[in-house]
């Protein structure tokens, strides 16, 4: 087992190139799926049954359905339906709508879990509606919010790999290319593999900062 | 738009690759239990080097893409003299990455069988492995199997990953038929629909299961 990683050095922008990439399509993507998790959670409580329905067959379909045959049914089938669409718009696409049931379901749980009585009581002292959000709701659902998210967004950039079947050129598409012209495919995998656990590594520490900022009131709260 | 006679060709080749997906779910899915089972344990009873060891295993497959891990697997094998067998990487890489995720569980489970129980079974001269196999595990295995059945399903939804190394199996069968009759809609709805079906017949047989097992529940 002889590595040569040397050989390695001359190719590091084009992978830089396509980490960057790679991370434009992680963020990219998770603020579309939470935008469309915002409009599933606000379509299941305020909508009529036949909305509330159509969302659950939604989420039951995409908890069944791999990512990346949802990326094939984008990528292939819509064209043929009439609607053309690039790599990276299919990429974003299929990111949006794998990730925004499981990203909705994150928010359901954190709101329910704000007992009534604390918006009746911000009420009877005389807030108004966007006080009562902003002041009491958010804070503290978004301390419940940020652990389950993490995981969620983790897992979306990971699946962000899954794109370079299509042709998205991010990271593991950058990896195939390199590995085309140094014919050495388990010390650059291996290589992007580390690259790949730093980045993760480095997100999941950031997120646990955030929700340490996020829940501080907690420590010098009276309970819990 | 919808061609049928695609349709009736491409079926029998969906259903026998449906077959190597069932193959390479079940496959995986017992690599994942053992490694994710010794791992638990070693994470909980392993001492400070069995703790770190089973820590390192988790991080790394939890922070990196299975898609990266399946071609570092694949690539691996003949590194250490084994043959490059697709199907088997699969496998391996797979149950591997699938493992760390049950390690959590079962590490969760297993922290949550009382203390006494053990200590009651050592003072009464049950021995150390007894413990664990007659004791702990079996009880840690009842209250994570809703949590098991949700893992199973995601080793499911990772078998078309397969495909980057050319195993032939649903979604790639699907790829290979696309590329010969030019057209898509007949081939991935239906095996989207597979998918979703196999997804379902795993979470029938762990609510049985659930309900199987309900009476011994803590």
């Amino acid at each position: 087992m002889s590595v040569d990683w040397a050989a390695l050095v001359p190719y590091l922008p084009d992978l830089a190139r396509g980490f960057a990439v790679t991370v434009a399509l992680t963020f990219g993507g998770a603020a579309c799926a939470l935008f469309m998790a915002i409009g599933l959670v606000l379509a299941t409580s305020a909508g009529g049954p036949a909305i509330r329905r159509s969302v659950r067959i939604y989420t039951e379909i995409i908890l069944g359905l791999p990512i990346l045959v949802l990326l094939y049914l984008i990528y292939f089938v819509l064209p043929q339906l009439g609607l053309r669409i690039g790599e990276v718009a299919a990429g974003i696409l299929t990111l949006t709508l794998y990730y925004a049931p499981y990203m909705a379901e994150a928010i359901r749980g954190a709101i329910a879990s704000v007992p009534a009585g604390q918006v009746d009581a911000a009420r009877m002292i005389g807030l108004n509606p966007v006080q009562i959000f902003i002041r009491i709701l958010l804070p503290q659902t978004l301390g419940l919010l940020i652990p389950p998210l993490t995981g969620i967004l983790i897992g979306l950039a990971k699946d962000t790999a899954i794109l370079s079947v299509i042709s998205v050129h991010e990271l593991a598409y950058a990896t195939k290319r390199v590995v085309s012209r140094t014919y050495t495919p388990f010390e650059v995998w291996a290589l992007v593999a580390g690259l790949y656990w730093l980045a993760l590594s480095a997100l999941e520490v950031l997120m646990r900062r955030l929700e340490g900022r996020v829940t501080r009131f907690r420590a010098s709260g009276a309970s819990a | 738009m919808f061609d049928v006679d695609i349709l009736r060709e491409s079926i029998p080749v969906i259903a026998s690759a449906a077959l190597v997906t069932i193959q390479l779910t079940v496959a995986a899915a017992a690599v994942s239990l053992t490694v994710g089972t010794l791992s638990a344990v070693l994470q909980v009873a392993g001492g400070r080097a069995g703790y770190w060891l089973s820590r390192a295993y988790v991080s790394l497959m939890r922070g990196t893409p299975l898609f990266v891990q399946l071609l570092v697997v694949f690539f691996a094998l003949p590194l250490l003299g084994l043959r490059s067998q697709a199907f088997f990487a699969a496998v391996l890489a797979i149950g591997l990455n699938s493992g760390a995720y049950v390690t959590e569980i079962l590490r969760a489970a297993i922290l949550a069988v009382p203390r006494g129980q053990v200590e009651a079974a050592v003072t009464i001269g049950i021995g150390r492995l007894a413990v664990w196999r007659r004791i702990v595990l079996p009880q840690a295995a009842i209250t994570s199997l809703p949590m098991l059945a949700a893992e199973l399903t995601i080793v499911l939804k990772s078998t078309p990953l397969a495909s980057v190394i050319s195993v032939t199996e649903m979604t790639y069968a699907g790829v290979l038929i696309q590329a010969r009759a030019f057209s898509a809609i007949e081939v991935f709805v239906p095996i989207a629909a597979g998918y979703i079906l196999l997804a379902q017949v795993i979470a029938r047989i762990a609510r049985m299961l659930e309900r199987r097992f309900e009476p011994l529940r803590g």
